[in-house]
């Protein structure tokens, strides 16, 4: 055994000195360097499960962004289609009111039209009888009696009128 | 930095230069000297010592190495005014002396623990200056000695489970380390230069690889056995015993009790037996590689060392792996739940 260098105090002696080894290394680098790797390991499996979460929240907002553009594009889209219905509808009933208002207009110009010309034909008559009787008192110089000419040039104005009166009528 | 063809040039002057080195140290050396019949090379020819010798204290050293008290002195050039006196009766005292280990009670610092205790400092020095600033973003040096044990405690995990692993990572990975850094700062070059001279001859090294002396594979080993008996023990409590004695059948008359008797036997053997591999695996790998360096120094001073280095830092390596791993694969075993 000693031949080979067996020795009781050397092997003591290594014993020892592996445990402080051990003793030294436990409490100085593995015991801290474990929980080190846990804290990063730990610190990594939260950041990628932040960088999930963020993802899925950016995706959700995105969505919900599309959502509301789509919204927005659909309503006015809406109000483009009220706002040209009223439009359309505004302007049919303008212009049926205008063409309303000018076939009155029309209309009433045409009574007047009508009466201002019985009127006037009235008119006519009334100072043609007169203009001719005028006429007459000066060429035979004496007055007649007014009454009966009167009569008279109404009865010939009556039978010519209605004669030339059917003619354009 | 050098230019492409430039720095081709200097690799092949370098190879070159190497090249002349070890057709010098094949002239010069023992091989050389030997065949030109001029002296005895350029190294002195070496001593293997199997035990590991005393160093301190120094009356030890100077019984167990024949050196006189003047003499203790490291490096320094022994100029003996005794040397011409009595030379044969000298060599026959010093043979005597070299021939002489420590008795197996006596304590004294051997060069082996010498060097177990530098690199038990180198390894606390690494470990603890790594682990010093423990920043969330490790630097390099924080990030290489992490990635080590990371890697250590993820080959403990592999065989033994996430929790387990745990567990028995400090032991196993302080095995594993010791062993590398003790192979390894062996092959520093102090280790063959720093010694107690006679003569002008080392007659024994400060520091050898403890790897060499038998106590420290011992020792490694005993730590594993008591390690893998005491998880073993904590996990199935008395009923680990069963595995080594297991009579049960014997003592019901059956005939395969025997047979579980007897391979209960060779179990409780082969526990032991584990102790003596452990040690004279790693010492014998050890002590070869030591005696390789040695010779080869020996035979061609210059060069041709170096593949032995090379081939060193590989052993160094593959004896901490396989000291580890048995310790964890022996762990495994002692710990699992399978009945026989």
């Amino acid at each position: 055994m000693t031949e080979l260098g067996i020795n009781l105090p050397s092997l003591i002696a290594y014993l020892v000195n592996f445990l402080i080894l051990l003793g030294i290394l436990y409490l100085m680098a593995y015991k801290p360097i474990l929980r080190l790797l846990d804290q990063r390991a730990e610190r990594i499996r939260e950041s990628l499960a932040a960088a999930d979460q963020a993802r899925q929240e950016a995706t959700s907002a995105r969505e919900a962004i599309e959502e509301q553009i789509n919204e927005a594009r659909r309503e006015g889209q809406r109000l483009l289609d009220q706002a040209r219905e009223a439009s359309d509808r505004f302007r049919g009933e303008e212009m049926d009111r205008a063409r309303g208002e000018a076939e009155a207009f029309i209309e009433r110009a045409h009574a007047d039209i009508q009466r201002e010309r019985d009127a006037a034909i009235q008119e006519v008559r009334a100072n043609f009888g007169e203009l001719a009787i005028t006429a007459a008192e000066r060429v035979i110089r004496r007055s007649l009696d007014r009454q009966t000419h009167q009569e008279l040039i109404t009865q010939v104005l009556e039978e010519g009128g209605s004669a030339s009166g059917n003619g354009r009528a | 930095m050098p230019s492409g063809s430039t720095a081709r040039n200097l690799l092949v002057l370098a190879g070159l230069g190497l090249l002349a080195l070890l057709l010098a140290g094949a002239v010069m050396g023992v091989i050389g000297q030997k065949i030109s019949g001029q002296g005895d090379g350029y190294v002195s020819k070496p001593e293997i010592h199997l035990p590991p010798q005393p160093v301190f204290p120094a009356s030890v050293r100077d019984r167990h190495l024949g050196l006189t008290p003047a003499e203790d002195h490291v490096e320094e050039p022994q100029k003996d005014a005794d040397h011409k006196e009595g030379t044969a009766a000298k060599e026959a005292q010093e043979g005597e002396a070299h021939s002489t280990p420590l008795p197996i009670t006596q304590f004294a610092v051997t060069n082996t623990l010498l060097s177990a205790w530098f690199a038990t400092v180198m390894l606390v020095l690494f470990f603890v200056l790594g682990s010093r600033k423990k920043s969330l973003v490790p630097g390099r040096f924080q990030s290489l000695v992490e990635s080590l044990l990371e890697a250590a405690l993820s080959f403990c995990s592999s065989v033994l489970g996430p929790e387990m692993g745990r567990k028995a990572f400090p032991v196993v990975a302080t095995i594993f380390f010791f062993v590398l850094f003790n192979a390894w700062l062996a092959l520093l070059p102090f280790y063959q230069f720093l010694g107690f001279t006679k003569d002008g001859e080392i007659k024994a090294h400060l520091l050898r690889s403890a790897g060499t002396d038998l106590n420290f594979p011992l020792a490694l080993a005993l730590i594993s056995f008591i390690f893998v008996e005491y998880w073993g023990i904590r996990s199935h409590g008395l009923g680990y015993f069963k595995k080594f004695f297991a009579i049960g059948g014997l003592l019901r008359l059956r005939p395969a009790g025997l047979i579980d008797a007897f391979v209960g036997f060779l179990e409780l053997i082969s526990e032991f037996v584990r102790i003596v591999s452990f040690t004279f695996r790693l010492f014998g790998n050890m002590t070869a590689g030591e005696i390789l360096v040695v010779m080869i120094t020996f035979l061609v001073p210059f060069v041709a060392v170096e593949f032995v280095f090379g081939l060193e830092l590989l052993v160094g390596l593959i004896q901490a792996v396989i000291f580890a791993s048995l310790t964890l694969v022996f762990l495994s075993v002692a710990v699992s739940h399978q009945e026989h």
